[in-house]
């Protein structure tokens, strides 16, 4: 089904679905009326005396620099190309995808002044799969990802110096543009402000890794699940009443979600002796609830972002001012630079509890009398001992990226741009830190299964909770898909894998 | 040909075995490996197989397997292959120490691999540098030993038990990264010394601030020595004389700031030099003795790396400064705003600033210090980790990034010397002179806005291919 895009309603499920599983985009009707309004707007004023930021000025302390009417359009060509300074790895596919409908959807808004044929342009990029290549490093989020969007630029305007994939070979743009037929761009007045202006990458790393954030947080509760029956656990601490006496909606959620996996366990709760847990088992709606109230804040932030307008200047036609223009700093992504932070913390804690977890499983002494290692038949050398070192890796690698890129600011442009946003390091970061949490998640939940199948050898009638038992059939058959050979390193990369995409709750409520 | 013979490597030797030079084994580390692999472990080897292994089994073949399997539990996405081939040489030269009880066949056949360019694919995450870098090690060990495929022209190695240990118990992948990471930053050194004498020159730079009688004051070799070389590269200069008021900081504390990044380059290096001939491995044979010891442990590795990464984002900051000023019309003594001609139609280099500045504050990030952390792990019995990879591979990052942002001073710098000439009509110093001509065997002159990133990738590659000021190695 085709998503319309209004610049008002778009989702961060849209953005996934057309993302990275090519759903078709259009812009919606209303939305193109709206942009063809303030096009002419923009039209009109570029031929008269008056000062318009970037239309009739130079960028950034250029603006003291007027430009004449006629060279506007080599204006907008000069800043695509000179703003082309990104370096370092290319964006992945999903998140150059996402950044070119994020700058569409904040363009269909219809308040910066361009062509529909500029968002349509973008739309066709989507459909018929042609990805610019896009450096990821070398931005710093304000006065917007420019860097970044100016290599989208240069594949828009078909650059021989700017670059695309297209089922999957690298080519230079303007051959790109030709095997899919779609025409370059001859740009116009504020075309190239309306194409650079805004955190779009920044935005679309971080929108990505709010829904891969909310997958993560799902597979650690049932992780945690999982590890509580393995160790024997008491259900006490997850019980609803206690979470109402401290009311955050992130614990009583997790609370609720742990103890409805577990449920039906007849390991749960199965030492009569035992009053509580350790913390790491005991703590979990804590800890994990907490991050779940952190991304919720992340989200809203992300699903404003989505649909915001993000250029400079934005000509507003209702406000009754004769000037239309407004020159303001909506381009400046401090809001998504502190989201990133802030998730990439909240989820360094989810790892960093599971690798606890996961720890308690492996160590003899802590684990509920579970064979030292969890050394067994099919693992007779240090049976789980080792991929407790890798999580053990990864949390540390966490704390030292957990640093917050957004504290940091670097005056630039003449100090003109004298306080900067940082959001797209703080983004790349968040992403790279979920991708270690996913990693350290997966061994909990090889390792817990491991547990859960000594706890079943050892008393065969033992029944797995509702949700566990379903999470570990699911586990099984993606493992059994592996060759022979696989590494410990490739299991846990194919559970890693089945988080990301979902296979590993199929079938779960 | 390299010998190895676990006595005499260092950084700039496994820099060139990592970039493909082959490697032979010295022949008395051979006869010293011969020797002590003939004697018999001892108990205190049996005791510690059962207590890693969890199992009264006899050596077998298969447990051996199962033992290296086990810890191939890396994560992530593949190490490059000169890292890889780092790791392996650092390896072989433990062994050709003669004290981790292998057979020359051990090291030998991991320097087949090696020769042959057969090079395992190695998960770049997933140790914690203690004891040792396990889990990357086990993935080269596996090959070695062909647990794994391996080309049908190749007979793996069938080894001892305590070989099956000494292929993976030791920090060599971190000792590894660290010697690329010391070669380069060594190199970047002395390219950062080259754009500040660069940006001096444009900017008319106060020449106190580099004179020896005023730099020798303070005491720290390391400051007059970097005064001297800036001293050197300017030398003939008509535009950096004594007589102009002082300048800012990111000029005139240059060889301050320079000097005491250098004598953390050199401190990191030594360091490194020690670990790549100390025997990372346990137990060691010692006079027919088996001792134990915590020989595996990366600190010294990880507190190096984490030291080298504060003072080369020091050079990062203090670089992307001077390039702020040159294209800072009021900070640059005139200079035109972003080194282009002032018609408002062209941004010249603004953006090449904001990118060396997403790079600066992206250096800060990664200087946060992995060595301090620790999570105990294997039952508690490894209770104090080091976490030296990761510093190390956090060091190589920020390396990455100190190179682009040196590519956009001496970017800028070359543009601002050709709009000064034009100017004043001043004759360059020499060695500046033949700089700036590199430059420009590359790199065009800028009357108008071009495409900022082919010209970043250019200066890069003068960089990393040595051109630059002529060294000999590619990176």
């Amino acid at each position: 089904m085709t998503v319309y895009l209004t610049g008002n309603n778009l989702q961060i499920q849209d953005v996934i679905a057309i993302a990275r599983n090519y759903q078709p985009v259009s812009l919606d009707s209303q939305a193109k009326k709206t942009m063809l309004s303030s096009y002419r707007w923009v039209q009109e004023a570029s031929r008269q005396e008056k000062a318009i930021y970037g239309i009739n000025t130079g960028f950034g302390s250029l603006a003291r620099i007027r430009i004449p009417s006629s060279q506007s359009a080599l204006l907008s060509w000069n800043l695509i190309r000179s703003h082309a300074a990104g370096i370092g790895p290319v964006a992945p596919e999903d998140i150059a995808r996402a950044t070119m409908l994020l700058r569409a959807n904040a363009l269909a808004k219809g308040v910066s002044g361009c062509r529909p044929i500029l968002v349509e342009k973008l739309l066709r990029f989507l459909n018929q799969k042609l990805t610019p290549v896009i450096p990821m490093k070398g931005s710093c989020g304000s006065s917007g990802d420019l860097a970044p969007l100016a290599h989208l630029g240069l594949v828009l305007i078909g650059d021989p110096m700017g670059e695309a994939f297209l089922g999957g070979v690298r080519m230079p743009a303007p051959e790109a543009l030709q095997k899919t037929g779609i025409p370059r761009l001859t740009l116009q007045a504020k075309d190239g402000l309306a194409i650079t202006n805004g955190a779009q990458l920044s935005t679309a790393i971080a929108c990505l890794s709010c829904f891969d954030a909310e997958q993560l947080i799902k597979a650690a509760e049932l992780a945690a699940a999982m590890s509580t029956e393995a160790l024997l656990g008491v259900s006490r601490a997850f019980h609803p009443s206690v979470h109402q006496l401290r009311p955050y909606p992130g614990a009583i959620r997790t609370a609720h979600n742990i103890r409805h996996y577990f449920a039906g366990s007849t390991l749960i709760d199965s030492v009569p002796e035992k009053v509580q847990d350790a913390y790491s088992i005991r703590c979990s709606p804590q800890v994990i609830g907490a991050a779940r109230d952190m991304y919720d804040f992340v989200k809203r932030q992300v699903s404003i972002e989505l649909n915001s307008a993000t250029d400079n200047p934005l000509i507003l036609l209702d406000e009754p001012e004769h000037n239309k223009p407004f020159s303001a700093g909506m381009f400046h992504g401090e809001p998504i630079g502190m989201a990133c932070d802030t998730l990439k913390i909240a989820i360094s804690e989810v790892a960093s509890i599971s690798e606890r977890r996961l720890y308690r499983l492996t160590t003899g002494n802590l684990s509920q009398l579970l064979p030292p290692g969890l050394v067994g038949k099919d693992r007779p050398v240090l049976g789980m001992i080792v991929p407790q070192t890798t999580a053990a890796a990864l949390v540390s690698e966490n704390k030292a990226l957990g640093w917050p890129a957004s504290l940091d600011s670097i005056p630039t442009c003449e100090d003109q741009e004298d306080h900067i946003a940082m959001s797209t390091v703080a983004a790349r970061r968040c992403y790279d830190v979920i991708q270690n949490a996913r990693r350290v998640v997966a061994i909990e939940i090889l390792t817990a299964a491991h547990a859960l199948e000594h706890r079943i050898a050892h008393r065969p009638s033992s029944q797995l909770g509702q949700g566990t038992k379903v999470a570990y059939a699911n586990m099984q058959n993606i493992l059994f898909d592996l060759s022979n050979h696989s590494t410990m390193g490739e299991q846990i990369e194919a559970i890693a894998q089945s988080i990301h995409n979902g296979l590993l709750f199929e079938g779960l409520e | 040909m390299i010998v190895l013979n676990g006595q005499t490597l260092n950084c700039k030797i496994l820099h060139r075995i990592a970039h493909g030079e082959a490697v032979s084994l010295d022949q008395e580390a051979i006869q010293r490996m011969e020797a002590n692999a003939n004697t018999t472990p001892s108990t205190v080897l049996e005791a510690k197989r059962r207590w890693i292994i969890g199992s009264q089994t006899k050596e077998s073949e298969h447990l051996n397997r199962e033992f290296i399997l086990s810890h191939c539990a890396g994560v992530g996405e593949p190490l490059p292959e000169s890292i890889v081939r780092a790791a392996m040489a650092a390896r072989i030269n433990v062994l050709a120490t003669g004290h981790t009880g292998s057979r020359p066949i051990a090291a030998l056949k991991m320097l087949e691999l090696l020769n042959r360019s057969i090079i395992p694919i190695v998960p770049a995450q997933g140790s914690v540098g203690a004891a040792g870098d396990l889990a990357p090690m086990a993935h080269i060990a596996r090959v070695v030993c062909g647990y794994g495929p391996y080309p049908a022209d190749y007979t793996p190695l069938v080894p001892t038990s305590k070989e099956t240990l000494s292929l993976i118990n030791g920090v060599s992948l971190s000792a590894g990264i660290a010697a690329l990471a010391i070669v380069r930053a060594e190199r970047l050194f002395e390219i950062a010394t080259y754009a500040a004498a660069l940006t001096m020159e444009t900017v008319y730079a106060q020449s106190q601030c580099i004179d020896p009688r005023v730099l020798s004051l303070r005491g720290h070799p390391e400051c007059v020595e970097v005064g001297q070389e800036l001293g050197r590269i300017l030398h003939g200069s008509q535009r950096v004389q004594s007589d102009r008021n002082p300048d800012a900081f990111s000029i005139r504390c240059g060889p301050s700031v320079m000097g005491a990044i250098l004598n953390t380059i050199r401190h990191s290096r030594m360091c490194v030099d020690r670990e790549l001939n100390g025997c990372s491995d346990n137990p060691l044979l010692i006079e027919g003795e088996w001792l134990e010891a915590g020989h595996f442990h990366g600190s010294q590795i990880g507190l190096a790396m984490d030291h080298l990464k504060i003072a080369l984002t020091q050079l990062a900051t203090l670089s992307e400064r001077r390039t702020f000023r040159l294209t800072h019309e009021k900070l640059s003594k005139n200079l035109p705003s972003f080194l282009v001609k002032g018609n408002g139609l062209n941004s010249g280099f603004m953006l090449a600033q904001y990118t060396a500045a997403a790079l600066a504050s992206e250096c800060k990030g990664l200087a946060h210090p992995a060595s301090v952390d620790t999570i105990p792990t294997v039952q508690h019995h490894e209770d104090h980790v080091s976490m030296a990879p990761i510093a190390a591979r956090h060091c190589l990052q920020t390396i990455d990034c100190l190179t682009d942002i040196l590519s956009i001073e001496l970017l800028l710098g070359a543009q601002a010397l050709d709009l000064r000439k034009r100017d004043d009509q001043l004759p360059h110093p020499p060695i500046v002179q033949t700089l700036h001509q590199t430059i420009r065997k590359h790199i065009h002159f800028w009357d108008d806005d071009q495409v900022l990133h082919p010209s970043l990738s250019a200066m890069r590659r003068l960089i990393t291919s040595g051109e630059l000021l002529q060294h000999p190695e590619t990176w």
